[in-house]
């Protein structure tokens, strides 16, 4: 398994910081993509974060009512190797598809 | 990146010697992995550097858990900025290094392209000599992961067209082993295009092989067999398909495909693209006397006109047809959404076979 770590994004323009208000997930917990993960609260608003992408939950930062910095450690998901890249996607090996037959009349002179 | 988080990433991580006989089922990732620890391993001058290689190991983990092990000295992360990458690759070889950068993704190394052009190409022919550009620029090269614009190239023309690079591209977990570790001490650049769609499959790598240096320090590569010339893939009688990085896996399909209809398909995976192993071409197709090469870059100006010529070259007179290129089209190589419309697929490699089988003179 390899771990890929999601640092807290900046929630506004220019924030700096936000405040954890309740974990909808747990460590061990399988998250899908764009599900909510945690309730934030910035200076600005109260929100509930999407998941940036499907995985296993490793570890989460914060408790309830600590500040994190933007650019700190949020979540940890835990992935298998093959899907760790983290840009493109690993492609699959598929059987070969044609449409295409030759034809020839081969002189094997 | 905590402790924890290093720990679990550097299991792909190798320190045990080759024993006699070891084969092991490797992906190239870790194939790569393994050749990089090593090298780190036995010259105290190796460093390896780049974006994200360091605490990250890499997007594509090829340096994972090397810095932990290596240490930041020797194993670190660069700013965003391919042109200091490459240009401090060329004062670490002057003062005596064996710098191993990566450019993150090909389309990144046109920032760097000053660099790699006008200094590390030409430090040496510049100083007689006296300052040779032991540097491998690993470069996760071409399409096929449906990433975003510039994640996707095909360089190898422009790289190939520099006089004082040398240009290799592996296409199995095998050689990209050997070959990276091969590169790895040259005393001339090498630029390393590593196929990023085949990093993930998995092929035996067998470490007890010899060492492409059966040729030892012959740089040129003319050693049929080792590691430093072509590599015929699979053989056949009837045609050659010349291939090198990822399209050498959709050659050898094209290749069983073709095996029903009956056509006999030699498969030659390059490897070298400069310089080229043109006896290697003369061989194959001096046999089958048909040759169509396939690539994933535009067709006008592409690697395929120079192996097309090799050919005709060694061949002319017993060529059954003109060799028949199958290549991307003369667009900028596009994003993920458009990869499958722009790579050469099996059925437009097959009309170029069928081409090529139909052709009559007069």
């Amino acid at each position: 398994m390899a771990e890929i770590s999601f640092p807290l994004p900046d929630l506004g323009e220019g924030l700096i910081e936000a405040t954890v208000l309740e974990w909808l997930v747990e460590p061990g917990q399988q998250v899908e993509r764009n599900q909510a993960i945690v309730e934030l609260e910035t200076t600005k608003s109260a929100l509930e974060l999407p998941s940036p992408q499907a995985g296993k939950v490793g570890r989460i930062h914060g408790a309830p009512g600590d500040t994190i910095n933007v650019g700190e450690p949020l979540i940890v998901f835990e992935v298998p190797d093959d899907t760790a890249g983290i840009v493109g996607t690993v492609p699959k090996d598929e059987a070969p598809k044609r449409r295409v037959r030759l034809s020839a009349v081969l002189d094997e002179d | 990146m905590s402790e924890t988080a290093t720990q679990t990433r550097s299991h792909n991580n190798y320190t045990e010697p080759a024993a006699a006989n070891d084969i092991q089922q490797l992906s190239m990732q870790q194939a790569l992995n393994r050749a990089l620890d090593e090298v780190l391993a036995q010259n105290p001058k190796t460093v390896i550097f780049g974006e994200d290689c360091g605490r990250l190991g890499g997007v594509f983990r090829i340096t994972d858990g090397l810095q932990a092990k290596h240490g930041e000295d020797r194993v670190f992360d660069t700013p965003l900025a391919e042109s200091g990458i490459l240009g401090m690759s060329v004062g670490l070889a002057m003062a005596g290094f064996h710098p191993i950068p990566e450019v993150q993704f090909d389309g990144f190394a046109y920032p760097a392209i000053n660099q790699i052009v006008c200094q590390i190409a030409r430090m040496n022919y510049r100083s007689r000599g006296t300052l040779p550009m032991p540097i491998t620029l690993r470069v996760p090269s071409f399409g096929g992961i449906r990433a975003p614009e510039h994640h996707g190239e095909s360089l190898e023309a422009l790289f190939a067209h520099v006089p004082g690079l040398k240009v290799v591209s592996p296409s199995t977990p095998h050689d990209a082993y050997h070959l990276l570790k091969y590169a790895a001490t040259r005393q001339d650049p090498v630029i390393f295009m590593e196929p990023k769609s085949r990093y993930w499959q998995k092929g035996p790598v067998d470490f007890t092989a010899a060492a492409p240096g059966a040729a030892a320090h012959d740089d040129e590569p003319t050693n049929h067999g080792s590691l430093t010339g072509a590599r015929v893939a699979r053989e056949g009688r009837h045609l050659t398909m010349v291939a090198w990085g990822a399209m050498v896996a959709r050659c050898l399909q094209v290749a069983e495909l073709a095996a029903e209809d009956g056509i006999d398909v030699e498969v030659l995976d390059l490897r070298w693209l400069k310089p080229i192993d043109a006896e290697a071409l003369a061989r194959s197709v001096g046999k089958t006397r048909r040759a169509v090469v396939v690539h994933e870059a535009p067709l006008t100006s592409g690697l395929g006109a120079e192996v097309a010529q090799l050919i005709t070259q060694s061949c002319f007179a017993t060529l059954k047809a003109p060799v028949e290129r199958v290549t991307g089209f003369d667009v900028p190589y596009p994003s993920g959404d458009l990869e499958d419309e722009y790579i050469p697929n099996i059925d437009r490699i097959l009309f170029g076979i069928q081409r090529v089988l139909e052709y009559r003179r007069g």
